[in-house]
């Protein structure tokens, strides 16, 4: 991963700032440089028949619990399931700075934000390639709208995650490394009408940034 | 069929896939077939057998306790059905091993599961298999250093049975948790596995370099279980043919590898051509030479040239850490470890022993958080055995034990320890008749403690002699005894040689003159582990002047990258600073140093409390108000808070050396609950908490209620801080404020975190909801300091 691999735009979205002023913009740059090179992006994820079911939407054989998730793939027969992370050593980063300078410990986390969501971008980009689809919905994860998180350790599993990429799952349903991202995508040949949109890809209400996010004002679901 | 009968076959054929194997439907959990399908998990064995297998792996890969929570399959009942059926299906001839695989969560530093979580459900596979009649344990596909070692452990003292273990790693040669070879390798043997190796991972031809590597780390048997290549990305089909697979194999045979087997994609076929392949064939000849090494689960030291052992953290002598230890404040000692690790340590000494402290307990809580910031080797120093062997126990790698000397006491119960976990020792040279005068007599000593260990099983390599240093005030002919010694040891035994370095100079003035001149004499003289202050002017720089001068640093590649931007200004950011600049402006503006500097000067004619009140607060007033109104953004206020932090620093260090009153306005304990691992915007709200004075107990992340409780009717807090990021952990914080309100009604509790609203807080009975870290802080004033 490169340092103009990542949206400077997004990074300050995460730092709830609009800029910054030359002191702090060096140390984001210097944030930046440093993240990169510790990340080691691994990806993992497979095409999965889906199931509409009375009682709600199958992936692979996996029930998926929610409406939300089964609007997300109305009319959709195949879905991808994906999981990335930037491994261990960008959460080794945060836990260092956390302990010398909370400045560089938050810079870092909103770098790391913007990167796994960058490794997801490519990702995607590589699977829209690869696949015969024309329409694809946005990434939807557990923890968005009435899709449970605790679904996480299932998604985990269901990917082999631990053993292909070193992702895990903790009880509590956190993915450890912490910079990781799972997410459900419908595949379909025509526009799915019902597929959920959300400002930043999330759920207004699940979001980190939910009372301070710019975005949500205008779009607010 | 014994293990160790089959140990003197000159290969060892080991099975292939079992997953492959059994053609799972989706959702179908392998280790309930033990139990209901059983001859079709016993038709996979019989397969395997006749392809001419010699170890079976029982179908218990997955049958961890951990793991099958909620499936409704038993562990141990799945665990004896599988190798029962195994044994039936291979018959006499050949091994059944339990086969152990990881649990899914991950260890410390990288994760949150507990060491004993992790021992404890090994334990209950070791236990069911050796009942069941397993031949061996076989602990495979691991990442995490220390979770292996919990495996091995539990395998070893729940069972008699060999153990070996294979590790899987990445195209960079380490695991996903940052594991290199060497350190696997090096762990593994000191904790007694009968042969190691790598096990999935890749393919055979991605493998072999790191089975290369391996060899040159250990002494013991080599294991090459490769995938049948790389998966297909779309299908997720393994490429290679048996014969394209067993094609590959004599390049190991040729490093050396005993035992050869499959993983993931291999079948019986692939098992048949290997063993076509290596019949004719004979291993190749392992020439190891054992190197001095010791490693953290992520870093391996060689020691081949003078490294550095920082003694930076131990009470003695240090006011400030010692008042660290007490207050259970490991932020502290993380900041030392980081300091250290940057300034140059190679190793971390870690001592945690003081009046009031009980060693067994912290010295394991101390060298996990150090681990959380470094990824350097420890030296766990004490001279209580058992917090020695609770920090071994939990120690990711293999550290140092600092130390054992010659009393018959005290070889009779350290050195049993450092071999069960497979530690390094540092040896003192010193008996029941005290320190000798004499080198001679010290390099008696010194022998003595080699002979005791080595009979132990405990290899030359990992036996360190500290040959003392006595106070050069003392007497003349002390320091060149010392070296004498030091040179003896290193010239005739061909030991690592340790010593205390700064001790030479104590009573005496211009001390870190003294230090400096005695450290190169000592290095000149044979020393390589110099414990010491690498922050200290000129140690770091004298070490590395003698690695460059004495031949160890090759083009002086290490000295320049050390130097070359020596001269030129700071590379750090750049940092304002002016004459008029005052502490309230050094806050607003973010600047640590300058921040750090005028808190000094100030201290010189206020008091603490007024530099707290009437400095450092009305300018965090400033910078929030300005936050709240939008003029400046989080980056700034953490930076503003990050500089006041600072002042604190030097506020708390000159109070702990003057042994004063505290200038806190009272204790708060804040905590991220139980389950949850995202701390950032706890450690925030503490940063700010802290800024305005009041002495935080930080009790860390996934703390449990009852944890949080006990703390706070211990400390007697007013309030507490509760942070949760997830849906699934704000019920551990409900919790966590029953209990409160149960055990100690009148403490108050705020509340915050990304799924929280003000709403749901009264819920679940928060006192108040904080939408920020700046309104915790408000709150926290009405409740200490009502108008």
């Amino acid at each position: 991963m490169k340092p103009d691999d990542l949206d400077r735009s997004e990074i300050l979205m995460y730092l709830n700032t609009p800029s910054l002023d030359e002191n702090l913009s060096a140390m984001l740059e210097d944030c930046v440089k440093k993240l990169c090179a510790a990340a080691q992006p691994r990806t993992v994820y497979r095409v999965l028949p889906v199931e509409h079911t009375a009682s709600g939407v199958l992936l692979g054989g996996l029930p998926l619990q929610g409406e939300d998730i089964a609007l997300h793939l109305t009319g959709c027969k195949e879905a991808v399931l994906l999981a990335a992370t930037l491994s261990a050593p960008v959460d080794a980063l945060i836990r260092r700075a956390s302990v010398t300078d909370m400045t560089l410990a938050v810079m870092y986390d909103a770098v790391a934000g913007a990167a796994v969501e960058r490794v997801c971008n490519d990702l995607e980009a590589e699977i829209r390639a690869k696949y015969p689809y024309p329409y694809y919905t946005a990434r939807f994860s557990a923890g968005y709208g009435d899709f449970p998180i605790t679904q996480q350790g299932a998604l985990v599993q269901m990917l082999d995650a631990p053993r292909k990429i070193g992702l895990t799952v903790t009880p509590a349903q956190t993915l450890l490394p912490m910079k990781s991202v799972t997410a459900v995508m419908g595949m379909s040949h025509e526009p799915v009408k019902d597929a959920r949109r959300f400002c930043c890809g999330n759920s207004c209400e699940e979001c980190p940034y939910h009372e301070t996010c710019p975005m949500r004002k205008e779009n607010a679901v | 069929m014994d293990f160790r009968t089959l140990l003197l076959n000159e290969f060892v054929f080991l099975d292939g896939g079992m997953g492959t194997m059994l053609h799972l439907k989706p959702g179908e959990l392998p280790e309930r077939l033990n139990l209901t399908e059983p001859e079709r998990v016993a038709a996979v064995h019989r397969a395997y057998a006749e392809a001419g297998s010699q170890i079976v792996y029982a179908n218990t890969f997955g049958a961890n306790p951990l793991k099958l929570a909620g499936t409704g399959v038993d562990p141990a009942e799945s665990i004896k059905a599988a190798i029962r059926l195994a044994k039936d299906a291979v018959g006499e001839g050949v091994c059944v091993a339990l086969d152990i695989g990881p649990t899914g969560q991950l260890l410390p530093p990288a994760g949150q599961m507990t060491f004993e979580a992790a021992y404890e459900s090994f334990r209950v596979m070791c236990a069911a298999g050796a009942e069941a009649g397993a031949d061996l344990v076989v602990i495979e596909t691991m990442s995490d250093l220390l979770e292996t070692k919990a495996a091995v452990l539990a395998a070893k003292e729940a069972t008699g049975l060999p153990v070996i273990v294979t590790m899987t790693f990445t195209e960079n040669g380490r695991t996903f948790t940052g594991c290199p070879v060497s350190a696997a390798a090096m762990t593994l043997e000191g904790l007694g596995a009968a042969a190691i190796g790598i096990n999935c991972s890749l393919g055979p031809k991605e493998i072999l370099p790191m089975v290369q590597e391996m060899a040159r780390w250990t002494s013991l048997p080599l294991i090459a279980k490769a995938n049948a290549g790389l998966p297909d990305p779309v299908t997720g089909e393994y490429y290679l043919t048996p014969a394209e697979f067993a094609e590959l194999m004599p390049a190991f045979a040729e490093c050396g590898v005993q035992f050869f087997g499959g993983c993931c994609g291999t079948t019986p076929d692939f098992i048949r051509a290997i063993r076509e392949k290596l019949n004719p064939l004979r291993r190749g000849r392992r020439c190891f030479a054992k190197q001095a090494a010791v490693c953290s689960g992520t870093r391996t030291v060689l020691l081949d040239m003078p490294r550095i052992i920082g003694e930076r953290i131990n009470p003695t002598g240090k006011k400030r850490m010692k008042q660290a230890l007490l207050d259970n404040d490991f932020d502290y000692l993380r900041g030392e470890a980081i300091s250290q690790t940057e300034a140059g340590a190679d190793i971390l000494d870690v001592n945690v022993g003081t009046p009031g402290i009980n060693e067994a307990e912290v010295l394991p809580q101390a060298v996990q958080a150090i681990l959380e910031v470094t990824d350097l080797p420890l030296q766990l120093d004490s001279s209580d055995p058992a917090a020695l062997e609770a920090a071994l126990r939990i120690y990711p790698g293999k550290p140092i034990v600092n130390s054992v000397n010659g009393k018959a006491e005290s070889l009779k119960t350290v050195l049993p320890l450092v071999k069960h976990y497979g530690a390094a020792i540092v040896g003192l040279t010193l008996d029941e008749n005290g320190i000798p005068t004499s080198a001679a007599e010290r390099f008696g000593i010194g022998e003595r403690i080699l002979k005791a260990a080595m009979q132990l099983g405990i290899p030359k390599e990992d036996v360190f002699l500290d040959c003392l240093t006595l106070t050069a005030s003392t007497g003349e002919n002390g320091p060149s005894e010392t070296l004498r010694a030091v040179r003896r040891v290193h010239e005739e035994l061909g030991l690592q040689t340790v010593l205390g370095v700064s001790n030479i100079s104590f009573g005496l003035p211009n001390r870190p003159l003294i230090n400096r001149n005695f450290l190169c004499m000592a290095l000149t003289n044979g020393l390589t582990l110099p414990i010491m202050n690498p922050m200290a002017e000129g140690m770091t720089d004298t070490v590395r002047a003698y690695r460059m001068l004495a031949g160890f640093d090759v083009n002086c590649e290490n000295f320049i990258a050390a130097y070359q931007d020596a001269g030129t200004p700071a590379a750090a950011a750049p940092q304002k600073s002016n004459e008029n600049l005052t502490l309230e402006g050094a806050v607003i503006h973010g600047l640590r140093q300058d921040a750090a500097r005028l808190t000094l000067e100030a201290l010189q004619t206020h008091a603490p409390l007024a530099v707290v009140n009437d400095m450092l607060i009305p300018a965090l007033d400033a910078v929030g108000a300005d936050y709240e109104s939008g003029k400046v953004f989080l980056p700034q206020l953490i930076q503003a808070a990050t500089a006041a932090q600072s002042a604190f620093g030097v506020i708390k260090q000159q109070m702990a050396s003057q042994d004063g009153d505290k200038a806190d306005k009272g204790k708060i304990i804040v905590a991220t609950v139980q389950g949850d691992v995202h701390d950032i915007g706890k450690n925030i709200v503490r940063l700010l908490l802290e800024n305005y004075g009041y002495d935080v107990i930080d009790l860390g992340k996934d703390v449990p209620p009852q944890k949080i409780v006990d703390a706070a009717i211990a400390n007697q807090v007013k309030l507490v801080g509760l942070s949760a990021l997830m849906t699934t952990t704000v019920g551990a914080m409900e919790e966590t404020i029953k209990l409160l309100h149960q055990q100690y009604p009148e403490c108050k509790t705020v509340v915050g975190g990304a799924v929280l609203t003000g709403d749901y807080a009264e819920t679940i009975g928060a006192d108040c909801y904080a939408k920020d870290a700046k309104a915790t802080v408000d709150y926290a004033k009405t409740v200490f300091e009502p108008q």
